[in-house]
């Protein structure tokens, strides 16, 4: 009789999500995906996610932006992804995706403009890069042993080669790529894959970074000094002096400054968060 | 006494170094973990101060950037400081290079059949790893069963070394240095030198350093450590001329190791006050 683990193991995860990249990419049109359409299916903003959706953060790595970005990612996906779902196995396949393509959505809602979309599973594709960038370092006699072979050194082109296309082109977030690769490396090191690692040594790091992937991803959620939460947070409370004093945080979040009038607020109402609030319509953002 | 005993001792366990860089990044990471977390618990209380939390925190980020690049800009034209950034990344390289395979195979070997060579290749690689308490026990252990053992005594010298104790890392390498003369290329015969001038025997320090040099031609460690135990004995001439030997620039084509470039900027930093030249 297999066990739950060993049944899990049978089903192709690889296959699954580039079924998944497909489906949606359908639904969305493939062709050109309206930002509407997009939207409705969970592209990611960072306001979005900190304001009622978190789910986004998850849901944009399977949506694409075009033909061009599904036929680039899901090459990448196929071309990676069923030798590093062999080695690590279905279900910790399935982890190192959804961490890492958590990781690039950390790295958006922390550092990307808070209207700007993201869609795009290359976050993940970069998690998975950097998993075997992991896995290389843990096979060898030693952690740098690696780079005596010429595999692992084309790894390291061609996701540099990658991230600079990312830099180069104006649609594409490197900050996602970056996080998912941070993430995927981190996971597959420590956990995934820990090789002859000193365990007690190895426990410490697990607890660190899990506590640091938690507060990311709760950063990512609620973000407590962000004007668009902060607003969003006095709308909903019944007392009106803490209401007053969110606003007004916010509005020293917006511009930066020491202390807010009321003039200040207003301001803010008026000039950011009114038209935040109307657009849905922002032109796609690759990543 | 002397100055502290691990910055004079540069080919040191390069694991307890990455032990130190460990802590740091854990920290590190810590902090990270924790900002997000107290900013929103100190948000519900007074949302304003948080406001002012971050934002000062992200002002303070940048101005220890910024300071930390023009630090790292000026330290650049003080010698020793290129000289510690280089030495730092090789120990960088060397611990991430350390190859546990072979100390779980001398473990292998000591439990198959316990003697003093093998105690003493799981002291020697646990002491590379880092693990001074078990190098502490497999070296004692080699030094029990087989006396003679030379590379068992300098093993257990240099561990002491590390720790401090330099009367008894003395005593260690000169039993290395009688059982064998010359014990590793004289590495025993050195650094029973230096203990004595961290022991206060600066004159008999000189002397045996100044053995060690014309035994097994010196170097740049063993000259700086000379002029330390000269200057120390009141030689100021000659401690200049030892200093003057470490900080002679390399021959053409020839590339120092990172140690030797090490004491090389130490070296020439004392002449500097010594208004010689290098």
């Amino acid at each position: 009789m297999k066990s739950a683990a060993e049944q899990f193991d049978e089903i192709p995860v690889t296959l699954l999500v580039a079924l998944a990249y497909v489906t949606l990419a359908f639904v969305t049109d493939p062709f050109e995906p309206t930002g509407e359409a997009l939207a409705a299916h969970g592209w990611l903003t960072p306001f979005l996610a900190a304001n009622g959706e978190p789910w986004r953060l998850l849901t944009c790595a399977f949506l694409h932006g075009g033909i061009l970005h599904l036929v680039f990612n899901l090459a990448t996906l196929l071309a990676i992804g069923p030798a590093l779902e062999r080695s690590l196995g279905s279900l910790r396949f399935l982890l190192l995706y959804v961490v890492s393509a958590l990781g690039g959505s950390i790295g958006v809602c922390l550092l990307y403009g808070i209207g700007n979309p993201v869609v795009g599973g290359s976050g993940a594709l970069f998690g998975m890069m950097g998993a075997l960038v992991a896995m290389n370092m843990r096979s060898g006699r030693h952690l740098l042993a690696f780079l005596d072979f010429d595999g692992p050194r084309r790894l390291f082109a061609s996701i540099a080669g990658n991230l600079v296309i990312g830099w180069v082109l104006p649609f594409v977030s490197n900050t996602a790529h970056i996080g998912g690769l941070l993430a995927g490396f981190l996971v597959t090191f420590l956990w995934l894959d820990p090789g002859r690692a000193d365990r007690r040594q190895l426990r410490r790091w697990r607890l660190a970074f899990t506590a640091m992937f938690a507060s990311l991803l709760f950063a990512s959620i609620v973000p407590a000094t962000r004007y668009d939460w902060l607003w969003n947070q006095g709308v909903f409370v019944a007392d009106p002096s803490r209401r007053e004093r969110l606003q007004r945080a916010a509005a020293m979040s917006c511009y930066g400054l020491h202390e807010a009038t009321a003039a200040d607020v207003a301001r803010f109402h008026a000039q950011f968060l009114e038209p935040l609030l109307r657009s849905r319509d922002a032109p796609g953002t690759g990543r | 006494m002397s100055d502290q005993p691990e910055t004079d001792l540069p080919d040191r366990a390069v694991g307890g170094f990455r032990l130190r860089a460990a802590h740091l990044g854990l920290l590190l990471v810590w902090i990270v973990a924790a900002a997000p977390v107290v900013l929103w618990f100190v948000q519900t209380r007074d949302p304003e101060l948080a406001v002012r939390l971050a934002a000062t925190g992200w002002q303070w980020l940048g101005r220890v950037g910024l300071a930390a690049a023009v630090l790292g800009i000026a330290a650049l034209l003080y010698p020793p400081f290129p000289a510690w950034l280089r030495l730092s990344a090789h120990r960088t390289r060397l611990s991430l290079t350390n190859d546990r395979g072979a100390l779980q195979r001398a473990l292998g070997e000591l439990r198959h059949f316990e003697s003093g060579p093998r105690h003493l290749e799981v002291g020697r690689l646990a002491l590379a790893h880092g693990d001074r308490d078990a190098a502490r026990r497999h070296l004692q252990r080699a030094v029990e069963l087989d006396p003679g053992l030379a590379g068992a005594h300098h093993q257990l010298g240099r561990l002491l070394f590390l720790d401090g104790t330099f009367t008894k890392a003395l005593d260690a390498f000169t039993r290395a240095e009688s059982v064998d003369p010359g014990h590793a290329f004289g590495d025993a015969l050195l650094h029973g030198g230096r203990c004595l001038h961290l022991t206060g025997d600066t004159t008999r320090a000189a002397d045996v350093l100044r053995l060690h040099a014309q035994r097994h031609g010196g170097g740049r460690r063993s000259a700086f450590w000379l002029g330390e135990a000269l200057a120390a004995n009141g030689d100021a001439m000659a401690a200049r001329e030892a200093f003057r030997a470490a900080a002679a620039p390399p021959p053409a084509r020839q590339r120092l190791t990172a140690e030797e470039n090490w004491f090389r900027a130490r070296a020439r930093v004392r002449l500097w006050g010594r208004g010689g030249s290098a």
